[in-house]
């Protein structure tokens, strides 16, 4: 950091102090000056509710940052700041303190402002500091790279316009496949559509099921729509790292495009923090007056239930299924009716958790919390509350809205041992969609594939490799298996294989590592990796797979995810995408050395 | 001065003064926070600004409303007694200089001390609670701890000058009465000059988004 400016302050400090003064507007202002510490919130917070410690309030988190207004803005705390517990920014180091706060121990859910009597802001709070800190590059790495991945490339996970384009042509095919109809694509820049699609860069990379599901969905009611080459992620980190700038900067990429491709409407898929970024912030942050409306997929599709355009019938979902209001779509964007709607048409039994709606808890993974590998440990602790909530419903699945919600609900069953599946709410609908009986529905293989080609399998668990073997070879691949790192990298030294199946948390040096050094390794960093990992609550230290998604700019990220237990549909997916795509060449065989 | 010359004094000049003190303080601070921009809001509303409005403002009244206080009644009822008898202890600092008879009566002096002697016990109560309960102690500064301690003594005087026949206790009731005027607009007893504002920012946010009025 930069000397100190000669009032005792460093430079660091002195900047966050004029970049506060910046910040200060009317709403800001009053969420700084109005907490009468009354410790209503208190119990009202999950990272409170499950660590219980004090410094967990909000009224508290709060409060750090609040004591530069006490400080500053005061006016009994500029003459006497101890009185009412002012503290002046003076170091460095209180701005990395401020870090821990604002990143990793709030996700700015707004529980606790839904039940404070004067009505304080607390996300408010913590954004600001989160702005005021980014600006001097202080915020957990993955906050840091994918921030930098919007700026540079306009999408949160990185991902090029080629691999983009690629895969969404090969979800087109899969789709006309499924369909048994060419006109069931995913348009690309169709000029004039009524609907413009924006999506979250999680469904390219990762969750293409989601994205299939939408387009089987629009494809059924016969919609007008286009998907943009250009501006297409409806996430946006400008929200989670308070930095206007980047929020106006994605704002900008989509709008403009949808404006480009004379788009009737803007339509978002299911992203809680990206819809309300979307819809509610980016017009705001960006200035500029919008010609066409902005709405959530869910909204479209309640639409299309109650036009008659598709049809659902509920007996193709004979599950329990229960529904997680994400904080973004519920508490900051009032869509609770909508996903209800939807389900209770969509699956046989539907039942509510307790509290829902604007009372829901947070599934602890929002705000950018699952971006920041540092802070790992302590939200999957602080998601017990999300737990218990879960388990009390005794329900088969939890369904959402969000894919933020769907990693942060995901990893807290494993963490916590809930028996319980995550899906969306438009893969429920796409499932209990009445096609028209022209409509051939054909079954994916891999075989076309298999000839040739070997898949290893790096795995300590052996029922895992047991799975994931009998599975590649049933469908005509050769595959090798590795209990863990130094075995794999044996294997290696003599066959270099198609494909690669990667656990996270093994003996020895940990998959993530092993990640790493494949990719710095010519040899080997072009083999096509699929991390296939669940949550151990026994792990040493703290390894956290979405580091390896999130943490490693400049690192390519892995061809594909997947949680444990692995759904064999999504692993026939993940890994017809990685061939279809062309990922896997043919090399010679090394030969041991 | 005797007795009577500085209870008058007490109870109006210095009252006089200690308000129109207290009237310029929160007039500069309501101009102070104006002066700061607002917000701008460029989209389309959801639902009704109005409504959110109202309904945030209502909050006050609907424990039922929020998981906090319905979860815990009982604090809700300390909450409401110890406002209620802040309120009647101000009217009261009014009625005794100005309109005395209005508290001649026994039943609306008994009605008046019941008020105030519940809403102390209930002030004592969350003065322990700051002391006692770790997650209080720790978000609580010595603003917090004075103003609730002040209050206590404001009410316990108050409770005390009814029937307005003890002129000593009067004396202090007003002396501190005048303190507290000054001392409020620079503590967090001034929380009730903020509180239309952030409830009605609060209430025109999720108004303009369709999250208030609530859906239960």
């Amino acid at each position: 950091m930069a000397a100190g400016t000669g009032n005792g302050r460093s430079a660091g400090a002195q900047k966050a102090l004029e970049s506060f003064r910046k910040r200060m507007n009317r709403q800001a202002i009053l969420a700084m000056a109005s907490c009468v510490h009354c410790g209503r919130c208190t119990e009202t917070c999950h990272y409170y509710m499950a660590l219980k410690d004090p410094k967990m309030a909000p009224a508290f988190k709060a409060d750090q940052v609040r004591k530069i207004y006490k400080r500053h803005y005061d006016w009994l705390g500029r003459a006497v700041p101890w009185w009412v517990k002012g503290k002046d920014l003076t170091t460095d180091e209180q701005l990395r303190d401020l870090m821990d706060v604002v990143f990793g121990s709030c996700t700015m859910c707004r529980r606790c402002t839904m039940n404070c009597p004067m009505g304080v802001d607390k996300a408010l709070i913590m954004r600001t500091m989160r702005g005021i800190l980014m600006e001097q590059g202080i915020a957990p790495q993955g906050v840091l790279a994918v921030s930098k991945d919007q700026w540079e490339i306009g999408n949160q996970m990185g991902v090029s316009k080629e691999d983009y384009l690629e895969t969404i042509e090969w979800l087109s095919e899969e789709l006309q496949n499924e369909m048994g109809e060419p006109t069931a694509i995913l348009p690309m820049d169709k000029m004039d559509a009524d609907m413009v699609f924006a999506i979250n860069p999680r469904e390219v990379k990762y969750a293409p099921m989601s994205l299939l599901a939408a387009a089987k969905i629009f494809w059924a009611a016969g919609e007008s729509w286009t998907m943009s080459s250009e501006g297409w992620d409806n996430t946006n980190f400008g929200l989670f790292n308070g930095d206007n700038a980047l929020g106006g900067h994605m704002g900008k990429l989509v709008f403009s495009n949808v404006q480009r491709l004379r788009g009737r409407e803007l339509v978002c898929s299911e992203c809680g923090h990206g819809f309300r970024a979307t819809k509610w912030e980016s017009p705001n942050w960006t200035g500029m007056d919008l010609e066409f409306p902005i709405r959530s997929f869910l909204e479209v599709m309640v639409d299309y239930v109650r036009d008659g355009r598709i049809k659902l019938d509920r007996s193709r979902n004979n599950v329990s299924v229960t529904y997680h209001d994400p904080c973004n779509l519920s508490r900051s964007g009032g869509m609770t009716e909508e996903p209800r709607y939807l389900l209770q048409r969509a699956v046989v039994d539907f039942r509510e958790m307790h509290p829902n709606r604007a009372d829901n808890w947070c599934c602890s993974g929002g705000g950018g919390a699952m971006s920041m590998s540092e802070y790992s440990k302590r939200r999957l602790e602080v998601a017990k509350i999300k737990a218990e909530q879960l388990r009390a419903t005794g329900a088969d699945i939890v369904a959402t809205a969000c894919h933020n919600c769907v990693d942060g609900l995901t990893d807290l069953i494993k963490y916590h041992k809930v028996k319980m599946q995550v899906k969306l709410v438009g893969e429920l609908v796409a499932d209990a969609l009445v096609l028209e009986p022209k409509a051939m529905i054909s079954v994916p293989s891999l075989e076309e594939f298999a000839a040739g080609q070997t898949i290893l399998v790096v795995d300590d668990d052996p029922d895992a490799v047991t799975f994931l073997s009998t599975f590649f070879e049933d469908n005509g691949f050769k595959t090798l298996t590795a209990a863990d790192a130094d075995k794999a990298a044996k294997v290696l030294l003599g066959t270099k294989p198609d494909l690669m199946t990667l656990d996270i948390i093994m003996p020895g040096t940990n998959g993530i590592d092993f990640y790493r050094q494949l990719k710095r390794d010519e040899r080997y960093k072009d083999i096509p990796v699929i991390i296939v990992t669940g949550v151990n609550p026994n792990i040493p230290g703290n390894v956290d797979a979405r580091g390896v998604l999130y943490g490693d700019s400049g690192m390519p990220a892995p061809e594909g995810y997947l949680d444990k237990p692995v759904k064999k549909e999504l692993l026939l997916m993940t890994v017809k995408k990685v061939f279809e795509l062309g990922k896997v060449k043919k090399e010679e065989v090394f030969t041991a050395g | 001065m005797g007795e009577t010359g500085l209870l008058h004094f007490a109870e109006h000049r210095l009252q006089e003064i200690a308000l129109f003190f207290m009237a310029v303080v929160y007039i500069l601070k309501v101009v102070w926070i104006l002066r700061f921009k607002p917000m701008r809001e460029r989209t389309p509303a959801r639902g009704s600004h109005t409504a959110g409005i109202a309904y945030s403002y209502a909050t006050l009244v609907m424990p039922w409303a929020m998981e906090s206080s319905a979860k815990h009644p009982l604090r809700y009822a300390e909450f409401a007694l110890f406002h209620l008898a802040v309120a009647a202890a101000i009217a009261l600092s009014f009625f005794i200089p100005y309109g005395p008879q209005l508290i001649a009566g026994a039943a609306m002096q008994t009605v008046i001390k019941v008020v105030i002697g519940l809403g102390f016990i209930a002030g004592v109560i969350r003065l322990v609670r700051r002391l006692t309960v770790a997650t209080m102690r720790v978000i609580s500064s010595p603003d917090d701890l004075f103003s609730i301690t002040l209050l206590n003594v404001f009410l316990a005087l108050a409770f005390f000058s009814v029937p307005n026949d003890k002129p000593g206790v009067l004396v202090v009731f007003f002396i501190v009465t005048a303190f507290f005027l000054v001392y409020v607009p620079f503590s967090k007893i001034s929380h009730y000059l903020l509180w239309p504002f952030t409830r009605y920012y609060l209430g025109w946010h999720w108004g303009h988004r369709g999250v208030y009025p609530k859906v239960n």
